[in-house]
């Protein structure tokens, strides 16, 4: 009988006690990826990196003289259990700490796209407002 | 300041910059009847935030997880429309940190599953749909 805690079914899912699940299609989402969209006032291009099952995420947003680097992060490695047509990977969610803006983002792979989507709060009382972003990005090579 | 050029936009530090949530409120149901996860949302203004109140399917019948304060974000930073909200609910032995956005009428809910208790349990992420209960049909 599984006597861990819970607050919805899915937390006594017993696939997140199965160690397969920890490195579950950690190769689909590392290397260079670049936005879709070539105009994008976004994130242009992102690199993941994954050493010994610890992710780190690089970030280059679109500046107006060229990309801007953002700095490289640690990634949190979640499950991803129900992504659709059965496919099984893993997520990874990353928050970019900028002083005036923090960016919060989960990445996923889906049929071969890196979809992020990302929550930008502004802390430096500049007047604009918090948004979030959905974007699409290949794998150029 | 900016990181990308959406963040390069002309803005009024003294405007008043709440971003609107009126698209959000109301009673939110899982589009998959076969969930193990969340069944349904509540959506209610109180005092001027936004709150959520989440109903979660457990074995014997759903789970109210309480309310908790939603935080807004619109499509750019120059805009007042909502498009997404986040929240999180922290349960002692997990958080669950929730990023849902607004698209053609379906909410897509992000769910983050962090355990913080010893049942090595391996933290997770869940991607759902809620339509909104109109009952105009």
């Amino acid at each position: 009988m599984n006597t861990s805690a819970y607050k919805q079914m899915g937390h006594l899912n017993p696939a997140l006690t199965d160690p397969a699940t920890r490195t579950l299609n950690a190769e689909k989402l590392t290397g260079r990826w670049l936005n879709t969209n070539r105009d994008t006032r976004g994130v242009a291009e992102l690199i993941i990196k994954c050493d010994d099952n610890r992710f780190t995420v690089t970030a280059f947003g679109a500046g107006a003289e060229g990309p801007i680097k953002w700095p490289v992060v640690a990634a949190k490695v979640l499950a991803n259990l129900e992504e659709e047509a059965g496919q099984r990977a893993v997520a990874l969610a990353a928050v970019f700490e900028f002083g005036f803006m923090r960016a919060e983002t989960y990445l996923r792979v889906n049929k071969g796209v890196l979809v992020i989507v990302l929550y930008n709060t502004f802390l430096d009382g500049s007047g604009r407002s918090n948004y979030v972003t959905r974007e699409f990005y290949y794998r150029p090579d | 300041m900016f990181a990308q050029l959406f963040d390069r936009v002309d803005a009024d530090p003294g405007a008043k910059k709440d971003i609107d949530h009126s698209g959000l409120i109301g009673e939110w149901v899982n589009t998959n009847p076969q969930t193990t996860g969340i069944a349904r949302m509540e959506m209610n203004e109180l005092e001027g935030e936004l709150r959520l109140r989440v109903l979660a399917i457990g074995p014997d019948g759903l789970i109210d997880w309480g309310m908790a304060k939603v935080e807004m974000f619109a499509s750019t930073p120059s805009s007042h429309d909502g498009a997404g909200f986040s929240c999180s609910f922290d349960f002692g032995f997990a958080e669950t940190r929730l990023q849902g956005m607004i698209m053609k009428g379906l909410l897509v809910l992000a769910i983050f599953n962090v355990f913080e208790d010893d049942s090595r349990r391996m933290d997770y992420f869940v991607r759902e749909y809620f339509a909104l209960e109109h009952g105009r049909y």
